[in-house]
């Protein structure tokens, strides 16, 4: 099972993430607390998507370069810092996809496999498995991040939109629509 | 090509910790920072020119 997918309850309280953002604006050097706070969640962001463990790295890496680079861009406006982050590592992701550094990648647990097929079906077959596998290969990407952000990585809708950017409902919606069109390739492969 | 990967083993904490560190970044950022700044080609140059109108 995934360590940590999703960020933990136990976060920085808005006030102090604005007041350490503050100071990591006028010294980088502060920016510490913020990437010992996040890297874990965004490396295994990352890490799940791409299919070597260094190219992970390296992503990761930039992405703080890159958040480094443009802090003093950032403004607070409502959303969590954290949201921000993994848009910058969603944006460096599908950098490496089209210089074709990397390979779009799907990490996913059997036992998670089975319980997605469970809902579907009565029974759990081999050739269930490998009936979704392939339905998952005809999603648009769109379809297939939102998919994979919340059956697989078990995350919330609000943290969906705040990495798509999308509101909770939207996020909500298209997930729903991006359910539906994986059945139908499910059941069309019957 | 999407690739799928079954019960992929990630690293732990610990791992991910040794791997990387925020010393790296920084000093990979303060890199960036030297090269993408269009004065330091004029840092060398300038310094004789100043040295020249202040003798």
């Amino acid at each position: 099972m995934p360590l940590q997918l999703s960020l933990p309850q136990q976060s920085f309280l808005p006030e102090e993430e604005k007041l350490l953002i503050e100071r990591a604006q006028k010294d980088p050097r502060f920016f510490a607390p913020l990437y010992e706070r996040y890297h874990d969640a965004i490396f295994r962001y990352v890490y799940r998507r791409v299919d070597e463990e260094e190219q992970a790295y390296d992503i990761t890496s930039s992405v703080f370069v890159k958040a480094l680079q443009a802090l003093h861009k950032y403004e607070y406006r409502g959303l969590p810092f954290s949201a921000w982050l993994f848009r910058i590592a969603k944006s460096e992701l599908y950098q490496s996809f089209r210089d074709q550094k990397a390979q779009r990648t799907v990490s996913i647990d059997k036992v998670v496999l089975k319980q997605v097929i469970e809902e579907w079906t009565e029974d759990y077959t081999e050739q269930d498995k490998a009936r979704l596998l392939v339905a998952l290969k005809e999603l648009k990407d769109q379809q297939l991040q939102l998919i994979e952000m919340r059956f697989f990585e078990k995350r919330s809708f609000k943290e969906i939109g705040e990495i798509c950017g999308l509101s909770e409902n939207n996020a909500k919606v298209k997930t729903f629509r991006a359910v539906l069109k994986l059945k139908q390739f499910f059941h069309q492969k019957e | 090509m999407l690739k799928i990967i079954l019960d992929r083993k990630e690293p732990s904490l610990e791992e991910v910790r040794q791997h990387q560190n925020f010393d790296e970044i920084l000093a990979a950022f303060t890199y960036q920072q030297k090269v993408n700044n269009p004065w330091r080609y004029w840092y060398y140059p300038l310094l004789p020119v100043c040295l020249l109108l202040l003798a």
